[in-house]
């Protein structure tokens, strides 16, 4: 797999950055829905935004599924779009962990939430240990049920140059909810983000 | 501080609300737009109850995306399309929208604090009432478009092809459910003649006038398109041959002795019909249930028209040349 020109440490730092961040988030997460989170090691991989949509065509091909996107952007040019992928049977298990009931609120509503608590905890955490902090806009829908995500994606990933695709699994006590996110980047922020590695890998 | 002697007045002069309440929910401060859109001062709800001050909040939702900013420190939205607003407030453009509340898009920040101090919650509020007016007005024309796209635009009932897509549809159901189906075929008899007798303004009237007589005779659940020309089509859901042919004998009929007035000439139209009924067998498909009624349209057409004629099943006895 395309690595983007990371070194070795520079990719062991950003996996253990990411690392610190999902403990985090998944930390809030337990404390907010008053059920004990179990995280597994997030798997990451560097990729060409275009190569973005045939990675995910065959595992959201069938099922229901919904994507959510959300901007972000911080100092030192850290910005991007983050995008959470999952089953919609996964976001109804969700759903029930944060209290919505059904009829409660509309399906987009329930959807933009889960994403926008996935998506802003994780990169709160993610955005901590760099010392820098991140501005989000609204979350909104690319699409749910019966969309093609493999066209919702190219149309999407075309303008950026840069994935980080994370692979997401949460463990709740009765419940195993996951879901993928791609944090895709453009380039310049690409080079940003390996000198914040580099500025975090001579500080030990 | 030059900041601070700044940051009042652009407060005061944006076009969007800013809502600062603490973690009791008490309200903190807020802005000229929300001071002015509310109808309220500051001096006077500041410390009381957000909830208080905006009596028509939806309390336990609100409170539950207020918590989740408090919780993880993180922020929560709210989308005016999937609620309009949260704050009823008044808008700009009372006259030109539908809507009597502005539409919002809503974020709720947390404020970093030093450590002892109160938590804070900032709320922002965007008018959106622009978009929410775009959004109906396209709302509207898309509804438009698809009922143009399923009508004939002559004689207003459906489109040939829209009422075949609801003819396999109904096939299927009558299929999956064992549901009875029937079908009418007909024709205006002689529509040349009338053509030429009154020209095409006039055969294009009878086509209208008749269209709206007949739909005027059926229930609400039959389906009647134009399915080319003179010829029209009509699908009888839960009905047998036999109801269908009483159906078609009273269309008969009533046309026979219906009267038109065109151009101060009065025109009268008779009708050839042709009615099937849909065998529940497989691979029976709608293409099989109009041949079948096409048939007996044909029968009809060849035995002296103005009359109905049903299929028979096994019937292969009919004359395409007939007129």
């Amino acid at each position: 797999m395309n690595n983007l020109g990371f070194s070795e440490e520079q990719r062991d730092c950003l996996q253990e950055i990411i690392n610190v961040a999902m403990g985090l988030a998944s930390d809030k997460l337990a404390r907010f829905l008053n059920t004990f989170v179990h995280l597994q090691v997030p798997s990451i991989a560097l990729v060409g935004a275009m190569h973005i949509p045939e990675e995910f065509e065959n595992r959201y091909q069938d099922a229901e599924a919904a994507l959510v996107s959300q901007g972000f952007f911080g100092n030192e040019g850290v910005r991007g779009e983050a995008i959470v992928l999952y089953q919609m049977e996964n976001a109804h298990k969700i759903s029930a962990l944060l209290g919505y009931e059904a009829g409660d609120v509309s399906e987009i509503e329930m959807l933009t939430d889960i994403s926008s608590i996935l998506t802003t905890t994780f990169l709160n955490g993610l955005a901590d240990q760099i010392e820098n902090s991140l501005s989000y806009s609204a979350p909104r829908i690319l699409s749910s049920r019966h969309g093609n995500v493999a066209d919702v994606l190219k149309n999407t990933s075309f303008h950026w140059e840069h994935a980080l695709k994370v692979d997401i699994s949460y463990q709740l006590i009765d419940h195993s909810f996951n879901c993928d996110m791609i944090l895709l980047i453009p380039g310049e922020a690409v080079s940003n983000i390996k000198n914040i590695l580099d500025r975090i890998l001579e500080a030990y | 501080m030059f900041q601070e002697m700044v940051c009042n007045p652009v407060l005061a002069a944006l076009n969007s609300g800013v809502i600062v309440i603490d973690d009791e929910y008490n309200i903190r401060y807020l802005n000229a737009f929300i001071e002015r859109h509310g109808n309220l001062q500051l001096s006077e709800v500041a410390g009381k109850s957000l909830f208080n001050v905006f009596a028509d909040l939806p309390e336990a939702w609100l409170k539950r995306k207020l918590m989740s900013v408090l919780d993880l420190n993180s922020p929560a939205f709210s989308s005016w399309e999937q609620r309009q607003y949260i704050f009823k407030l008044p808008h700009l453009r009372p006259i030109t929208s539908s809507s009597q509340y502005m539409a919002q898009n809503c974020t709720m920040l947390p404020l970093a604090t030093a450590q002892h101090e109160q938590p804070l919650i900032c709320i922002l509020i965007e008018d959106a009432t622009d978009a929410f007016v775009y959004q109906q007005h396209l709302s509207r024309t898309l509804i438009e478009l698809e009922k143009a796209n399923r009508q004939d635009g002559l004689t207003k009932v459906q489109n040939r092809r829209y009422w075949e897509e609801q003819l396999k549809q109904e096939i299927h159901r009558a299929q999956r459910y064992q549901h009875s189906l029937s079908l009418i075929l007909f024709d205006l008899d002689k529509f040349k003649d009338l053509n030429d007798k009154y020209g095409h303004l006039g055969g294009d009237f009878v086509l209208v006038e008749l269209a709206s007589f007949i739909g005027s005779l059926l229930r609400d659940s039959d389906l009647l398109g134009r399915y080319g020309g003179e010829e029209f089509g009509i699908i009888l859901p839960d009905t047998g041959l036999e109801g269908a042919a009483e159906v078609a004998e009273r269309i008969c009929r009533a046309v026979a002795d219906y009267s038109m007035l065109f151009n101060q000439q009065t025109i009268r139209a008779t009708l050839s019909m042709g009615v099937a009924e849909f065998e529940p067998k497989q691979h029976f498909l709608h293409d099989d249930l109009i041949r079948c009624a096409d048939m007996a349209l044909y029968n009809a057409k060849r035995t002296g028209r103005n009359r109905v004629c049903c299929y028979q099943a096994g019937e292969t006895d009919y004359h395409k040349k007939a007129n």
